[in-house]
């Protein structure tokens, strides 16, 4: 056999014909198939992901007539007074966005994890209701609330809602949740032994809260500070609806391009809008691999004690905090069925059946839906298998990184900016997957590209969970690879299989920002249904909209619930342990 | 002597380097058929680097594996012939037992009652007839080892790899393990590796132990020869209880230690080297019957008695010499001798009983 490495080859001086040699092992079939689905996974990553983000760059650097400009586009925004200003508008809503949401979720994920208070799965489920809506729907709600026609207008005196005060209450409302999730998690892993041991010592409470819970929960306050202030950064429905004359990077983005149709400018506001995103993303990628160290498997979780006092005032701030959230769904629902605001407040469903319906917009409601299971089918098994072969298969070992590193960048990209980056790759008429333009199959991918990183890291905590070795025996049994993956992989993942596709259905049902710049006549989709009708001033229609939307979010993820203890009951038998 | 059989597996100056870490330097071994071979080492020797290159789950950056005649170096793990348990057992979780064991069965087109009696076969053959229908989860330790051998052994491998099987096991349920793996190895007559930091399994269970260090072999013997004729003070230290001490050469048949003189056995590395070490085992001094006539005997003091059950271990002191010195001595000498700490004792080291390395060997 030639290929075999000589065994008068000395080792340590694998030296021939000057170069180092290493063997390696020969292919088997399987093999072949495991690395044909990797490098496919990596170029759909490079076409669907990359090009598009390279293409910004070029566009940034190109006049209108398609010529390498420099910098000219940059230094014109920035001698833009008016697009220069939307920097610091989005800086510093943002931080104050982040300033107010913290505290807030601190407070309530505080109350869940630490006191003894009733109902608390109830309180935590109203309190992540945020999730199911288009972050628009607060925007609308504040305007039926606080708006010109509003309910509580005349509390605000002579002030306004719409700018900067509604931009700020309604991305409180819709970040909320998410830093409530990373909260909780990160309160719950805190070490019981560290409280015996400070109780033992004879600790006061607020010294054990500053010296322990808070320094324990510091890593999950950053990584929530970074979600939140990049969230309120690249949200694009909140200031479209409720921001009038305020303008910020997101909604200049959209101006530029689809309203002035200033390629070049937009770019450049993409770039900008990457630069803190991107930051943000690094830092969080610090703070994970900080806080896996955090908890050993020998901690002991802490379970809270009776205190009466301190359990009755966390209550009442979660009753509160629960009341304010279903105060600002429950508008929406309430204006969604009001035959005529302000004038008429009789209960109809005339939004839905003239403002949808006979309009001919809801066929953008079956678009959303139609949209949202491709996502949830096709999005997850495209997530699930590339993780799987990327985590448990072997060779390829230069092209493996690259895989892994685009799979968790589509976290530090905003929609809009993965949106323009979309348009400006596909539009172009040379590129052969031009044909996608405006299909529905553009904005399936797009949107799972969008939230592939959570999705992605989802499946890869399942499948660290699983024997590293069982490909291993698989092979020496000589099974090949996929059948010990749909015999044993699939059916112990199928937990977070299933939660990888109830998180893509959902967002793919309430994403605005990365299909507004993608959608045709005929795959427009709800949520971009809700920001025309809202522009056309047909508010009651687009709080219809948006009222489906949760409907449908609610009752997918009910079935998802449904399903999982379905499940978890069917398979109890080989995971009690 | 009879004509040995041609060896079933050959590793030949197989090497490997982790980036600038070599695990492995330039090992050549072979096993003969039916063989059990123990890897023994302490962690981080590299053995189970080695098992895994005969796996084909890494690949050595030199060198050359010939199995049943068949040059396997390159071959991918499913083109070789092994079975594998692995020290997690890798027990599929959400399969029976009876499906675990059947797993390689299946691809083989084996027809379906055909597959049904071999697995129930092969339960029997471990021991766990009943198990079938059951889901890992809910066996012990002991009774997941037992699946995994018997679904690694369920297609009739030629070789089986064991990677520490035993170590997650609490220590009775190991010590009956060792013996069952053995008797089973042996009915079976399968060729068998088995890796493993403990000494005691390697010496009660294989015909051959290799003894490894820092990626390198540092002997290759029966259990006997191991334990008795040490090649290297690593291995002397290494397997069993031992005395490892410092000594200077004073002539062919005579060595210092700290400021004592001692007869011992004209040896090779007294020749090449005036620094020494002398190694004897703790049982192999003698604590009774030892008077003033006695050759290489030494006045000492016990320090310390320790209680090990059948045997006791002294620690003794003896002047002129700076480390303690280790003695066994069963449960009846010792309450014959009534030995306590403080008391003085004359001890003696027979010469045949030393073995002498060149102290640079260490």
């Amino acid at each position: 056999m030639t290929d075999t490495v000589p065994s008068s080859l000395a080792p340590g001086s694998p030296q021939l014909f000057g170069r180092v040699y290493l063997p390696r092992l020969r292919l088997h079939g399987s093999d072949r198939v495991a690395h044909a689905l990797l490098v496919a996974a990596g170029l759909a990553l490079a076409v669907f992901l990359l090009a598009p983000l390279a293409m910004i760059l070029v566009k940034s650097a190109q006049d209108r007539a398609g010529e390498f400009a420099g910098l000219a586009n940059f230094v014109a925004y920035f001698r833009t007074p008016a697009l220069a200003r939307s920097i610091w508008n989005s800086a510093w809503v943002s931080a104050l966005v982040t300033a107010l949401t913290i505290p807030l979720a601190f407070t309530f994920a505080y109350a869940l994890t630490r006191s003894c208070m009733g109902y608390k799965a109830l309180l935590r489920n109203v309190a992540l209701v945020p999730i199911l809506a288009p972050s628009l729907l607060a925007a609308i709600s504040f305007i039926f609330w606080f708006g010109n026609q509003g309910l509580l207008k005349p509390l605000l005196g002579e002030g306004q809602i719409y700018g900067a005060p509604g931009i700020v209450i309604s991305l409180v409302f819709a970040t909320f949740p998410h830093a409530l999730m990373i909260l909780v998690t990160a309160l719950s892993l805190t070490d019981a032994r560290l409280y015996e041991a400070a109780d033992a010592l004879g600790t006061g409470r607020a010294r054990r809260f500053w010296t322990i819970t808070l320094p324990g929960a510091k890593y999950g306050l950053i990584s929530a500070a970074m979600v939140v202030f990049t969230y309120s950064l690249s949200d694009f429905g909140i200031p479209k609806v409720i921001g009038g004359g305020f303008n910020m990077l997101a909604t200049d983005i959209f101006k530029l391009v689809i309203g002035q149709q200033d390629f070049a400018k937009g770019a450049v506001v993409a770039i900008i809008l990457l630069a803190p995103v991107g930051v943000t993303w690094l830092v969080d990628g610090w703070v994970q691999r900080r806080q896996s160290a955090l908890l050993s498997a020998r901690s002991v979780p802490y379970v809270p004690r009776r205190s009466k006092g301190f359990d009755r005032a966390m209550a009442a701030y979660c009753w509160l905090m629960a009341a304010l959230m279903l105060a600002v769904l429950g508008m929406a629902v309430y204006a969604s069925f009001v035959r005529l605001w302000p004038y008429d407040f009789t209960l109809s469903l005339g939004h839905y059946r003239m403002g949808l319906v006979e309009a001919g917009i809801f066929p953008s409601y079956l678009n959303s839906v139609t949209m949202a299971l491709w996502c949830a089918s096709l999005g997850t098994v495209f997530v699930f298998v590339t993780a799987y072969v990327l985590e448990k298969t072997r060779g390829l070992d230069a092209w493996r990184p690259f895989v892994r590193l685009a799979a968790v960048l589509p976290m530090g990209v905003p929609g809009m900016v993965l949106g323009l980056g979309y348009i400006f790759f596909f539009v172009e008429n040379s590129n052969p997957l031009h044909a996608l333009y405006g299909s529905m199959a553009i904005l399936v991918v797009c949107t799972t590209v969008h939230y592939y990183t959570t999705s992605h890291l989802t499946a890869l905590t399942a499948l660290k969970q699983l024997d590293n070795e069982f490909e291993a025996v698989s092979a020496s049994l000589r099974v090949a690879f996929w059948r010990t993956f749909a015999k044993v992989t699939v059916p112990v993942c199928l937990p977070a299989i299933l939660e990888i596709s109830r998180y893509l259905f959902v967002n793919a049902m309430t994403t605005v920002s990365a299909v507004m710049f993608l959608y045709s006549p005929d795959t427009v989709v709800a949520s971009v249904a809700i920001v025309n009708l809202d522009e056309a001033g047909d508010i009651g229609a687009a709080a219809a909209m948006a009222t489906l939307i949760v409907a449908t979010s609610a009752l997918v993820c009910a079935l998802y619930h449904v399903l999982q203890v379905w499940l978890d009951r069917r398979t109890q038998a080989w995971r009690r342990s | 002597m009879p004509a040995t059989p041609p060896d079933f597996l050959v590793l030949e100056h197989v090497a490997k380097a982790f980036g600038s870490f070599v695990a492995l330097k330039d090992v050549s071994l072979s096993v003969r058929p039916g063989e059990l071979v123990c890897f023994l080492g302490p962690s981080g020797c590299g053995k189970t680097t080695l098992l895994r290159i005969i796996a084909g789950l890494e690949v050595q950056s030199a060198g050359r594996l010939v199995q049943a005649g068949r040059d396997i170096s390159l071959l991918p793990p499913m083109d070789r012939d092994y079975g594998i348990v692995f020290q997690s057992y890798a027990l599929f979780p959400n399969l029976t037992v009876a499906d675990n064991v059947a797993y390689g069965l299946v691809n083989r087109r084996v027809a379906r009652a055909e597959r049904r009696a071999r697995v129930a076969e092969l339960l029997a053959l471990v021991g766990l007839p009943d198990a079938g229908p059951k889901f890992p989860a809910q066996l012990s330790g002991g009774e997941q080892q037992r699946v995994a051998i018997a679904r690694a052994i369920a297609t009739s491998p030629g070789l089986m790899l064991l990677d520490e099987p035993l170590s997650a096991l609490d220590a009775r349920v190991r010590v009956r393990l060792r013996g069952e793996i053995r008797g089973l190895q042996q009915r079976l007559g399968i060729t068998t590796i088995l890796v493993t930091h403990d000494q005691e399994e390697a010496l009660s269970m294989a015909d051959r132990i290799v003894v490894m260090n820092h990626g390198a072999i540092e002997q290759i013997g029966t259990p006997l020869e191991i334990y008795r004729d040490p090649a290297t003070p690593f291995v002397a230290d290494f397997v069993g209880k031992t005395n490892l001490l410092p000594a200077r050469r004073v002539d062919e048949t005579t060595i210092l230690v700290g400021e004592r003189r001692f007869a011992c056995d004209a040896d090779a590395a007294m020749a090449a080297a005036v620094a020494l070490q002398v190694f004897f085992r703790p049982e192999d001094v003698l604590v009774r019957g030892v008077d003033d006539a006695t050759p290489n005997g030494v006045a000492g003091t016990v320090d310390k008695v320790e209680f090990l059950g059948a045997q006791s271990r002294l620690t003794l002191r003896v002047e002129g010499i700076p480390q303690a010195l280790f003695a066994d001595l069963s449960v009846n000498d010792l309450s014959a001798l009534r030995l306590g700490p403080g008391d003085a004792l004359r001890i003696a080291i027979p010469a045949e009983r030393m073995r002498i390395f060149a102290a640079s060997a260490a």
